[in-house]
C-alpha cells in the first residue's frame, strides 16, 4: 500500500469517525430532567397499561401536555410539587399537530411516532440540538411527510404549518 | 517519518471524502435552517390551545367565509369555510400583520410625525378647501363614515370599481342604474362566453365560477389570444388575435340575429359574418355553429373583461341582459358613486382608504392623507397614515361585486391592532364628532335587515330572518359567521335601452383585475402557494 493511501485512508478515517461518533455527541447537550421517570417501572407497578391513562387528550381532542402531579398523587403519598419536564417530542411553534386527527381516526398507536418510549427502563436524556435548540428525538418533517406519503393522506403545507 | 505537506493535502482530502459520506455537513445545513427560522426577531405563532372562530376576508370585496385558527388571540391559520374558497392571498393573510413592510407609524413627506400632527394638518385643510375621500370596498359602514364626512363638509366621495363592476360599466350606462346594482347571474346561467375574464383563475369570488364549472352542467367558452389558465381548462378555447374580439362579438350578433335563433330583437350590426371571419381569423362556419351553441345552450351570458362596449353589446343579441342566468340588478340595488376616474375639480387635500391600491395616483397638487396597513414603497401622499391590517377591525362585508344577491355580512376582528394604529373612521371622528360610529353604522343596518323580514341567514344552517325574535339575536349570528342573504334578483329588473352597435375601439390593454385590491406586499406563505397553486396567477407587479 503506498503512502498516498495510507494518509488518504487515515484522513477518510478520521472523517468517519468524527462525522458518525464524534459531531453526533458534540451536537447534543445532555439535559437532566426534574425527575428520573422510568416508564416501564410505572407501568409494572401501578398496573397502568394505556398511555393514555396518563397522557391525557382534552375534550377537544388536544394533548393536555406531561402529566402534572395530580396525576401521581394517587399512588405518591409525598407531594410531587410542579416539575418542568422537559419535552422531547415538542414541535416547533409553527407546527400544529393533532393528536386526536392521529389516534382517533388514523386509530394510530403511540409508539409508530413515539416509538417504544413507554417500555424504557431507564430515564430517557433530553438532548438539545446545539444549533437549532431542537429536542433530538422531535419528529422532523420528513417522518411526518413519508407516513403521509405510505398511508395516501394529503401531504399539503396547511395541514400542519401555522 | 516526516510529515511532508502532499501527506496533509492527501490526508485533507481523504477527510473531505470522509465527511461527505457522514450526516455532518447535511444535519449542519438542515440545523443551521430551522437555527434561521427561530431569530429572536421572527414572530412565532404562540402556544396555547388553538380555537376555530369564523370570520371574513377583507382583503378584497367579495368578503369570502373563512374558519381562522387563533391561538391566545392571534390568528395563526387561515382556511376557507364550508361554502368558501380562497385565493392564495387569504392562506397566507394572518402572516400580513408581521409582514416587515407593516406601517406601525405616522409619516410625513418620509419623516415619523404623530397622530396629532396629521389631525391639525387634516384639520387645516378640511377648513381651507373641499376634500375629496377615495374608497375602493363602498358600502361598508367605514365606507358610510367617510361619505357623510365628505358631504358634511361639501367635499367628494369616490370610489373606485374593481375589475368585476368595470365589466358591468356599458351596461350601467345604457340603463341608468348604478354599477354597484349590477351583477352576473352565473347560478343559473348555462354557457358563459368570457372574452379574457379569468373565470377559472379566482375571477370574483375565487371560488364561485370553479364550483360551477365542477358540476359539469355549465359550458364555459374562452375567447382570448393566448391559452391562459382558464382558457386551458375551458369547455373551448377561441384564439383570436388580440384587438379583434368586438368583430367576432358583431359576428356572433349578426348570426343570432339573422338566423332568428335568438328570442332577443336588435338592429343587425353593421359587420358581416364573413367580416368578422376575415378580421378573427376564425373560419365563417365556426362562427355560426358557436352563435348556434349560444342559442342551444341558454340562459347564455358574454362576459367583457374589460368592460368593452362593443363586445359586451353582444347580450342583447343573446337575451341576456335583465334575464334569469345573465346580467342582472339586484332586489336591493345600491346607490349611484362617483368613480375616482372621474374626479375632477380642485381639492384642498385628498383622504386616500386603506382599501385603494397604493399606486392610485390623485390630484398632483393637493394634500394627500394616505391609509394603508402596509407600505408598498414610492408613495406620493404627504401624510402615510397607519391602518388596521388583517381582521385587525371590526367591519362588515356588503355585496361582492358582480353578485347576483344581495348578501351582508359582519367581519369580527379576531387580532388586536398594534398601538399607534388606526382606522379612517376613527380618524374622522377626531376630526367630526358628529359623524356615527362603525359600531353604530351596522347596528343601525342589523336593525334595518331585521325589520325588512326578508331573506334568510346561511351559517351551520339556513334560517330565515322572518325566525328571528329579536334584532339584537340577528346581528349576534351575523357577528359569529353567518351570512344574510336576499332572494333571487327580480326578473326584467335590468332594462338597458340600445341606440347603435358600438364602434370597434382600438385594442385596449386589459387592466390587471388584481390591481385594485391585491396588497403592495404579499406573505410568504402566499407567495409559496402562488408558485405552486393552479387557482390564480400572481397579482402584476408584485415581486414573488
Amino acid at each position: 500500500m503506498t503512502r498516498i493511501s495510507l494518509t488518504f485512508g487515515l484522513g477518510l478515517a478520521t472523517a468517519l469517525a468524527a462525522g458518525w461518533f464524534a459531531f453526533p455527541y458534540a451536537l447534543y447537550v445532555r439535559r437532566a430532567e426534574p425527575l428520573d421517570f422510568r416508564h416501564k417501572a410505572h407501568a409494572e407497578k401501578s398496573g397502568v397499561s394505556q398511555c393514555t391513562d396518563c397522557h391525557a387528550l382534552r375534550d377537544d381532542g388536544s394533548f393536555a401536555g406531561i402529566p402534572q402531579a395530580d396525576v401521581c398523587a394517587p399512588c405518591h403519598n409525598e407531594s410531587m410539587g410542579k416539575r418542568n419536564w422537559l419535552v422531547n417530542f415538542r414541535q416547533p411553534a409553527n407546527v400544529w399537530f393533532s393528536h386526536a386527527i392521529h389516534m382517533r381516526r388514523a386509530k394510530l398507536d403511540c409508539a409508530t411516532c413515539h416509538g417504544p418510549y413507554g417500555e424504557s427502563a431507564q430515564p430517557v436524556a433530553y438532548q438539545q440540538d446545539r444549533i437549532s435548540g431542537y429536542s433530538r428525538q422531535v419528529m422532523d418533517m420528513n417522518t411526518c411527510e413519508k407516513c403521509h406519503r405510505e398511508r395516501k393522506v394529503e401531504v399539503g403545507c396547511l395541514g400542519c404549518h401555522k | 517519518m516526516e510529515l511532508t505537506r502532499r501527506d496533509l493535502l492527501t490526508w485533507g482530502g481523504g477527510a473531505t471524502a470522509g465527511l461527505l459520506l457522514t450526516p455532518l455537513p447535511w444535519k449542519v445545513l438542515d440545523d443551521t435552517s430551522k437555527w434561521t427560522q427561530n431569530w429572536p426577531w421572527i414572530p412565532q405563532p404562540s402556544r396555547a390551545p388553538i380555537e376555530v372562530k369564523r370570520s371574513f376576508c377583507t382583503l378584497c370585496p367579495n368578503g369570502c367565509d373563512l374558519r381562522v385558527r387563533v391561538a391566545s388571540g392571534t390568528p395563526v391559520g387561515v382556511s376557507p369555510g364550508p361554502q368558501s374558497a380562497l385565493c392564495p392571498l387569504a392562506f397566507g393573510a394572518h402572516q400580513l400583520n408581521w409582514h416587515p413592510g407593516r406601517l406601525r407609524q405616522v409619516s410625513h413627506l418620509g419623516k415619523a410625525a404623530s397622530w396629532n400632527d396629521a389631525l391639525a394638518a387634516f384639520r387645516k385643510a378640511a377648513v381651507e378647501g373641499p376634500i375629496a375621500v377615495v374608497d375602493a370596498y363602498p358600502r361598508r359602514a367605514g365606507s358610510s363614515v367617510m361619505e357623510n364626512f365628505a358631504r358634511r363638509q361639501g367635499g367628494t366621495y369616490c370610489i373606485i370599481l374593481s375589475a368585476e363592476e368595470r365589466s358591468l360599466a356599458p351596461y350601467a350606462a345604457w340603463s341608468g342604474a348604478p354599477v354597484t346594482s349590477l351583477g352576473y347571474d352565473f347560478e343559473h346561467a348555462r354557457t358563459i362566453l368570457s372574452f379574457g375574464a379569468p373565470l377559472l383563475d379566482g375571477w370574483g369570488a375565487p371560488g364561485r365560477v370553479p364550483r360551477l364549472w365542477s358540476t359539469g352542467a355549465l359550458k364555459l367558452i374562452q375567447v382570448e389570444p393566448s391559452l391562459s389558465r382558464t382558457a386551458n381548462a375551458a369547455w373551448r378555447w377561441i384564439q383570436v388575435p388580440s384587438g379583434s374580439e368586438a368583430a367576432l362579438a358583431a359576428g356572433l350578433a349578426r348570426v343570432l340575429l339573422e338566423e332568428h335563433i335568438s328570442p332577443a330583437r336588435a338592429p343587425l350590426p353593421p359587420t358581416t359574418v364573413a367580416e368578422a371571419a376575415a378580421q378573427t381569423g376564425i373560419a365563417e362556419e365556426t362562427i355560426r355553429e358557436l352563435a348556434r351553441t349560444l342559442a342551444a345552450h341558454g340562459p347564455a351570458v358574454a362576459i367583457a373583461a374589460d368592460g368593452d362596449p362593443a363586445v359586451a353589446v353582444l347580450n342583447f343579441a343573446v337575451g341576456s341582459i335583465g334575464a334569469r342566468g345573465g346580467i342582472v340588478r339586484r332586489r336591493e340595488g345600491g346607490p349611484s358613486y362617483l368613480t375616482a376616474d372621474n374626479l375632477n375639480g380642485h381639492f384642498r387635500a385628498v383622504l386616500i382608504d386603506a382599501t385603494v391600491p397604493w399606486d392610485f395616483a390623485p390630484q398632483a397638487d393637493a394634500e394627500v392623507f394616505r391609509f394603508a396597513a402596509w407600505n408598498g414603497g414610492g408613495s406620493r401622499a404627504h401624510w402615510l397614515l397607519p391602518a388596521p391590517g388583517f381582521l385587525e377591525e371590526l367591519t362588515d362585508v356588503p355585496t361582492a361585486p358582480g353578485s347576483a344577491v344581495d348578501t351582508y355580512a359582519i367581519a369580527a376582528n379576531l387580532s388586536t391592532p398594534p398601538a399607534d394604529v388606526r382606522s379612517p373612521a376613527g380618524f374622522l371622528a377626531q376630526v367630526d364628532s358628529a359623524l356615527p360610529s362603525v359600531e353604530d353604522i351596522i347596528h343601525a343596518r342589523c336593525r334595518e335587515l331585521f325589520r325588512t323580514h326578508t331573506g334568510a341567514l346561511q351559517g351551520e344552517e339556513t334560517v330565515p330572518v322572518s325566525r328571528f325574535a329579536a334584532p339584537e339575536r340577528l346581528e349576534e349570528a351575523l357577528r359569529t359567521g353567518s351570512v344574510w342573504v336576499a332572494g333571487p334578483p327580480r326578473s326584467g329588473g335590468l332594462r338597458c335601452r340600445f341606440e347603435q352597435w358600438p364602434q370597434p375601439t382600438a385594442p385596449r390593454a386589459t387592466a390587471d383585475w388584481t390591481a385594485t385590491w391585491v396588497p403592495p406586499v404579499l406573505p410568504p406563505l402566499a407567495v409559496k402557494l402562488y408558485r405552486e397553486s393552479s387557482l390564480r396567477e400572481p397579482p402584476a407587479g408584485r415581486s414573488i
